[in-house]
């Protein structure tokens, strides 16, 4: 039985390629097929990736900035020194938004990190992106139902809190669902999703000490 | 009653300068709030301490004289130009240097708000309302008087952002231990918890080198959690699936299949 985690894009395709890698690593189907099950792969078998970046020039396999323009699975980017790239995504290519999520969540507007391989015509294959990731020091300023206010350096911030997504990290133990050892007036680390040209960000993860 | 009023702002501008130049003054922290100060911007860091310390003695001069008998109406003046002054430095302040703190009342590093302006402009009036009285303290009334002096100052204090440590975080605290607004979250295994599991197993730990993308799709499956990533493998690119224990921290238990990606196109 699957559950629908991520019922917004989980369309037919979703489901059917779930239940087909479900039945791959799990076994519960008799037609799997010759997928490696395996516990190891030597690393030696891969090649290294090759660091080929000389010390301060740009790396050319990640961009930075936001969203321009989408045409037809292409984003434009322009990033924070006004340079232009063009990213393409494939089914390969995993999208984060808050949570993992599929490509068609990239919106115009959107703050983007994309991690890739540069093609030969100057386009980036992303491998990875992240849509409007925030990495914030903050102080909790105050607590409401399904809110947390911050001060991140003397800027407000309003930490929206979304049921089923947003998880703590107390002292570095495992993630839990559980907000309530979150205090007024402790430093906490957030990990969130910004919403484009506010002060206001979808919590994912807050470590702080409990 | 106006003669009367006019009369407790004498005591209540005269409380808040001598406040603020007592913090400017003898506080061992004055100097750093001065360098991090807009005064810092206005005349150059090594010149900040010193004019921060100037404007404390001018707003302890003016302070001690609204206090201290006689009244003299060119006190009450000399405040409302003061208090003016400031509420010109606060514009400056909020255009020129929106990150620095004004340093007024205290050391807390506190960016300029409203409050900021309406605790300046609040002092104008006082002090322009203080230029009507002429009694030093006064007789009649003591017990509103007082009472009316000590309602000024709270306001000036809930005003003040440079406080709000002393008063307003602790009360928020004291609400959050009462009740936590956010302890009726639901309860459900977070999936950044079954990602640090993940991270832990030597499975993954052997083929990390191969995979791509960062988490492609997740989903549930009885009590397994399943991750996909995409990777790039020495026999072409595969999708990389995890099977983690949803409910329990085994992480020698995550299973992996390495699935070619032209099997999956038959799918």
């Amino acid at each position: 039985m699957v559950t629908p985690q991520a019922p917004l894009n989980a369309g037919p395709d979703i489901l059917g390629r779930r239940r087909f890698l479900s039945s791959a690593v799990l076994g519960t189907t008799a037609t799997v097929i010759t997928a490696t099950t395996i516990g190891s792969v030597a690393p030696e078998a891969v090649a290294d990736p090759k660091l080929d970046v000389e010390a301060g020039a740009p790396d050319p396999n990640f961009v930075e900035g936001r969203i321009t323009g989408i045409a037809g699975g292409l984003l434009i980017v322009t990033g924070s020194d006004r340079t232009i790239n063009q990213i393409h995504l494939t089914k390969a290519t995993s999208v984060w938004k808050l949570r993992p999520t599929t490509s068609d969540a990239a919106k115009v507007g959107d703050g983007l990190y994309a991690r890739g391989v540069r093609m030969p015509d100057g386009t980036l294959a992303a491998d990875a992106i992240w849509l409007n990731i925030v990495n914030l020091q903050v102080h909790i300023t105050s607590i409401g139902r399904s809110v947390m206010h911050m001060d991140h350096r003397g800027d407000r911030i309003v930490g929206h809190v979304v049921s089923g997504t947003t998880a703590a990290v107390y002292n570095s133990t495992p993630a839990v669902s559980d907000l309530s050892l979150l205090q007024v007036g402790r430093h906490a680390q957030v990990i969130g999703a910004w919403r484009p040209d506010t002060n206001e960000v979808d919590l994912a993860t807050v470590y702080a000490a409990a | 009653m106006i003669e009367w009023l006019a009369s407790t702002q004498q005591a209540v501008v005269g409380g808040v300068l001598v406040w603020a130049s007592a913090f400017k003054l003898v506080h061992r922290n004055a100097s750093a709030a001065a360098r991090r100060s807009v005064l810092a911007r206005i005349t150059g860091k090594e010149h900040a301490v010193g004019a921060y310390r100037a404007v404390g003695v001018v707003e302890a001069l003016i302070g001690l004289l609204l206090l201290a008998p006689p009244v003299l109406v060119v006190e009450a003046y000399a405040a409302a130009a003061l208090s003016s002054c400031m509420l010109g430095y606060l514009a400056y302040g909020k255009v020129k240097a929106p990150d620095a703190g004004c340093g007024c009342l205290g050391d807390k590093e506190a960016p300029i708000t409203a409050r900021g302006f309406v605790r300046a402009g609040l002092l104008v009036a006082l002090s322009l309302l203080a230029v009507a009285g002429s009694g030093w303290w006064p007789t009649e009334r003591p017990l509103a008087t007082i009472g009316l002096v000590v309602v000024e100052l709270a306001v000036f204090a809930a005003l003040s952002p440079e406080l709000d440590h002393r008063w307003l975080f602790p009360l928020r605290r004291w609400r959050v231990r009462m009740s936590h607004p956010l302890a009726g979250t639901e309860v459900v295994v977070p999936l950044e918890s079954t990602v640090q599991q993940l991270v832990k197993s030597t499975v993954y730990q052997s083929v990390v080198t191969q995979l791509s993308s960062d988490l492609l799709d997740h989903w549930d499956e009885g009590e397994w959690r399943l991750l996909a990533y995409a990777a790039r493998t020495p026999s072409g690119p595969a999708t990389a699936v995890f099977a983690v224990p949803r409910l329990a921290y085994r992480p020698d238990d995550v299973k992996m299949a390495m699935v070619p990606a032209e099997q999956e196109a038959l799918v």
